[in-house]
């Protein structure tokens, strides 16, 4: 089965190289969305042997996490696995993620940092804003409390599941939206333990700005307008 | 009639006849234009005649006619401001076409 790691990846230069050849072993490419960085960035995800592909104006992380996808498609993935381009998310959990789907158990995986193995140093703040993510998802969103990680970034899923989740948030509420349409959907998913490395770097990133309570109410703004439109 | 109430009640006029004009040629939506005709229609009959504008208020238990039109004129503001972010949003969508075919097009290259 071939499986297609997609990173989305702004202004990550200095931490792209790793985030590839970490995740290399584990898949049989790589597409790497360069989402405007106007930096070294996507001459770093060459070198470290990732496909490139590039954004000529930024447009977010869900917009360039869905040019990747669809460029896996057409690369003829049979699974497409989502991850970050920084590094965070420890490649040793990544074998776990794609089983469900290899064995044809499930059609969507998520990568959970609640379920056991807590990641190292998840900072108090960040952790209160992910407890109240995860209740607002519930009431705001839909989304159901089964879900234990509501802004996970890693996930894997197969060829036609990319297909059917046609998410179009192009910043930072496409975590929830791709949720809300798997769990609405007759896709079969799950979440497996998965764990993020925080470092004071990545943190001050902000990593898609989920850390501020304003930024809840932005998703939702954000849905609400693309309901819309 | 005051000189005021005659510029709007002309200027109302003429907004009617351009909303259905527009209409005519496809420019608008014969549904938004039914939507404007109410807003001009409205606007002609408190203008033309305030007194229905209190009267209206006091049924719905608003003191003023003035106050009742500034409470309709921000809940229409607010509609018109939400039409525009939904709009934004059109157009910062159809960017991001653009861009990711763009940027799908280095694929055949590889």
């Amino acid at each position: 089965m071939k499986v297609i790691a997609v990173m989305p990846a702004f202004r990550e230069e200095t931490r792209i190289s790793g985030a590839i050849l970490g995740m290399k072993p584990l898949v049989d490419a790589i597409v790497v969305v360069d989402d405007g960085s106007g930096d070294a960035t996507p001459l770093r995800a060459k070198e470290a042997g990732a496909i490139v592909l590039r954004h000529s104006l930024n447009r977010g992380q869900g917009a360039a996490l869905r040019t990747g996808t669809d460029a896996a498609l057409k690369l003829g993935a049979d699974i497409v696995l989502h991850v970050d381009a920084d590094g965070q998310h420890d490649p040793e959990y990544v074998p776990a993620l794609l089983e469900p789907v290899k064995q044809g158990k499930a059609d969507v995986v998520f990568g959970s940092r609640f379920l056991g193995n807590e990641s190292e140093s998840i900072p108090f703040a960040r952790r209160l804003v992910l407890a109240a993510a995860k209740r607002f998802n519930a009431f705001a969103l839909g989304i159901p409390h089964r879900v234990t990680d509501p802004q996970s970034g890693l996930r894997a899923m197969t060829a036609s599941a990319a297909r059917k989740i046609d998410f179009r948030q192009d910043r930072m509420a496409h975590c929830s939206e791709i949720l809300r349409i798997v769990t609405r959907s007759d896709l079969r998913w799950i979440e497996v333990p998965a764990r993020v490395h925080y470092t004071a770097e990545t943190l001050a990133k902000g990593q898609g700005g989920v850390s501020s309570p304003v930024a809840a109410f932005r998703i939702v703004w954000e849905l609400l307008v693309g309901a819309f439109s | 009639m005051l000189a005021i109430q005659i510029f709007i009640l002309i200027a109302l006029l003429l907004a009617f006849a351009l909303t259905w004009r527009r209409a005519r040629q496809g420019a608008v939506r014969r549904l938004e234009a039914l939507a404007w005709s109410v807003v001009w229609i409205t606007g002609a009959i408190v203008v033309a005649r305030p007194e229905v504008a209190s009267w209206f208020a006091n049924t719905v238990g608003i003191g003023r006619g003035s106050d009742l039109a500034v409470y309709l004129a921000i809940i229409l503001l607010l509609i018109l401001a939400f039409n525009l972010y939904v709009q934004h949003h059109r157009l910062q969508r159809e960017i991001t076409e653009l861009v990711r075919k763009e940027a799908l097009k280095d694929l055949d290259r590889v």
